[in-house]
């Protein structure tokens, strides 16, 4: 495989896409936001059940790529039990690395890291940070529907 | 499974095309460029990009204001690219061309001037189920201003229109029959011929995208006998930001100007202003002038190879792409219309046609991926996107051979 493309499509990165984790719908859910990327077509949902403080679950839906699949499922794995503030915090940052290209991209050493080769491929940014974005926008509870 | 083709031999007038366009030469990733995303913009012709620099270099001033050599000679070199889109149309006048922007502006022109006074509440426009965004979204809008109703017509799921259906349509509420010549999704050619006898014997004015057939397919407006034609200018190897459209002159007579402002006036004063004949009505302001003299070199050189020509051979290309496409492992194509024009849009078993998309590039392969601003299309055929394969004169059997090898990878990858 052409180099360039070993560092896109990881070997993590395929296994999320090819089989995510909590692709689902969450009947639960209290929090819940659909995105779409208006260049492509792609969707994504992103379920949540929230307490006053913590994401206690998350699960997504989603009619995408395989970056965007495999950034989907990352983000359901990295932000279940996690703090709200900190989640918060933790999306805008992933999102504001990826997408300005001044910033030096530094991604926890778990699964994540596989998103590292994305920002080589300028067209593809946006695929992985969709599902982010939809997550702060479930989070802020502003948008319910933007598709 | 069906039999893949021996592949088309170029002909003498096009066995030279590649060097016409520098662009080809170049390298993407380290490999050759292979350019198969012409339905979105097609490459320019040394010829046309030697037109913008000498005007630029040589001839640049505004037009129909100076008196001075340079605006005479600008004015001069503008007006005949007009005069060859007439010719190239075979309109009976070259005032029934407009420039405008390209496609997408020309149908928000007709839509202000001819369509929305003609319209009341509950009249009807009519497109088809394949349209661009450009010939659906500027007919919703004024639909929002109007109250009228935007009537859409059914297509088959072999991506042919349904033409019985679309005739029935054409009904004494209808203000416009609008269609795609050509799908730039999907490639179907539609039968424009009988929509525009069918709307004359009604007496409902037609309206004819030809963005995707200009380039392709020979067009005859006084044999049609439309009374609009839309397209753009980069898709037919001109410089972007320059495009127009045909209006048959006895409309363009009756129709308000679109954009007000310097160029369009006969008179202007407090008390009221006139405006000029067609076309000069519906141009106000400088326009792209660069653009209009390259769109007049791109039609020379269309011409100068011929249009029959490029039709024979393109059709034959395409015809040997969808039959290679047909039978290459885990692809499927998304209409497989009965006459196909320039485009194929495909999808694959395991790969999103974003991801062909990028591992078609880093062979050096352009072609577009997404939803080709069709996304009524896109969701009759329950997808979001497609990967479409779309070719120019300049294309050759190795482009599409080399599309099929490289699905190879992707198949080792997502397969």
């Amino acid at each position: 495989m052409n180099p360039d493309l070993k560092s896109l499509y990881r070997d993590t990165l395929l296994k999320h896409s090819r089989e995510p984790s909590n692709r689902e719908l969450l009947p639960c859910a209290n929090a819940t936001a659909k995105l779409k990327n208006p260049l492509c077509g792609d969707l994504v949902s992103i379920h949540l059940q929230i307490d006053d403080d913590h994401v206690k679950q998350a699960t997504f839906e989603a009619q995408c790529c395989s970056i965007c699949m495999a950034s989907a499922s990352m983000l359901t794995e990295n932000v279940a039990r996690s703090p709200i503030q900190e989640t918060q915090v933790f999306a805008s940052s992933l999102i504001d690395m990826l997408t300005d290209p001044d910033k030096k991209l530094s991604l926890p050493e778990n699964d994540l890291n596989a998103l590292s080769g994305v920002k080589e491929f300028p067209s593809r940014i946006r695929c992985a940070t969709l599902p982010w974005e939809a997550l702060l926008a479930a989070l802020a509870g502003r948008v319910k529907d933007q598709v | 499974m069906n039999d893949i083709q021996s592949p088309p031999t170029i002909p003498e007038s096009l066995i030279r095309a590649r060097d016409d366009f520098p662009i080809l030469k170049r390298e993407i990733n380290g490999k050759p460029l292979v350019y198969l995303d012409n339905a979105a913009s097609t490459q320019k012709p040394q010829s046309v990009i030697d037109a913008v620099t000498r005007y630029y270099s040589n001839e640049n001033a505004n037009i129909h204001r100076g008196v001075h050599l340079l605006s005479q000679e600008a004015t001069a070199a503008y007006e005949a690219a007009r005069g060859k889109l007439a010719r190239y149309l075979n309109a009976s006048d070259d005032s029934e061309i407009i420039f405008t922007r390209g496609a997408t502006e020309s149908v928000n022109l007709i839509a202000h001037s001819f369509v929305e006074p003609l319209l009341k509440r509950g009249d009807e426009i009519l497109i088809t189920h394949m349209e661009h965004h450009a010939n659906i979204v500027p007919w919703q809008l004024l639909c929002e201003r109007t109250g009228a109703v935007l009537k859409v017509a059914p297509i088959f799921d072999n991506g042919d229109l349904d033409i019985e259906a679309y005739l029935s349509m054409i009904g004494p509420k209808t203000k416009l029959a609008a269609a795609v010549h050509v799908s730039n999704a999907i490639g179907t050619v539609n039968p424009i011929e009988t929509i525009i006898q069918a709307a004359k014997a009604k007496g409902v004015p037609t309206l004819i995208d030809v963005a995707q057939s200009i380039q392709h397919i020979e067009l005859d407006v006084q044999a049609l006998d439309c009374d609009f034609l839309i397209f753009s200018g980069h898709k037919i190897f001109s410089p972007t930001g320059i495009g127009g459209l045909y209006g048959r002159r006895s409309l363009l007579d009756g129709m308000r100007p679109y954009q007000g402002g310097g160029d369009m006036i006969a008179h202007v004063s407090f008390d009221g202003t006139t405006y000029k004949e067609p076309p000069s009505r519906f141009e106000a302001g400088t326009p792209h002038i660069a653009g209009g003299i390259g769109l007049g070199i791109a039609i020379d050189y269309i011409q100068s190879i011929g249009r029959n020509v490029i039709h024979d051979y393109e059709s034959q290309l395409i015809e040997y792409a969808a039959n290679r496409l047909k039978n290459a492992p885990g692809v499927q194509l998304v209409g497989d219309p009965t006459h196909r024009s320039g485009a194929i849009s495909f999808t694959m078993d395991n790969a999103h046609p974003h991801d062909i998309g990028t591992i078609l590039d880093t062979e050096g392969i352009a072609i577009r991926s997404g939803h080709h601003c069709c996304e009524p299309l896109m969701t009759r055929y329950g997808i979001s996107s497609t990967a479409r394969v779309s070719i120019a004169l300049y294309n050759t059997h190795e482009d599409i051979d080399a599309l099929i090898s490289s699905l190879d990878k992707v198949n080792a990858l997502f397969g």
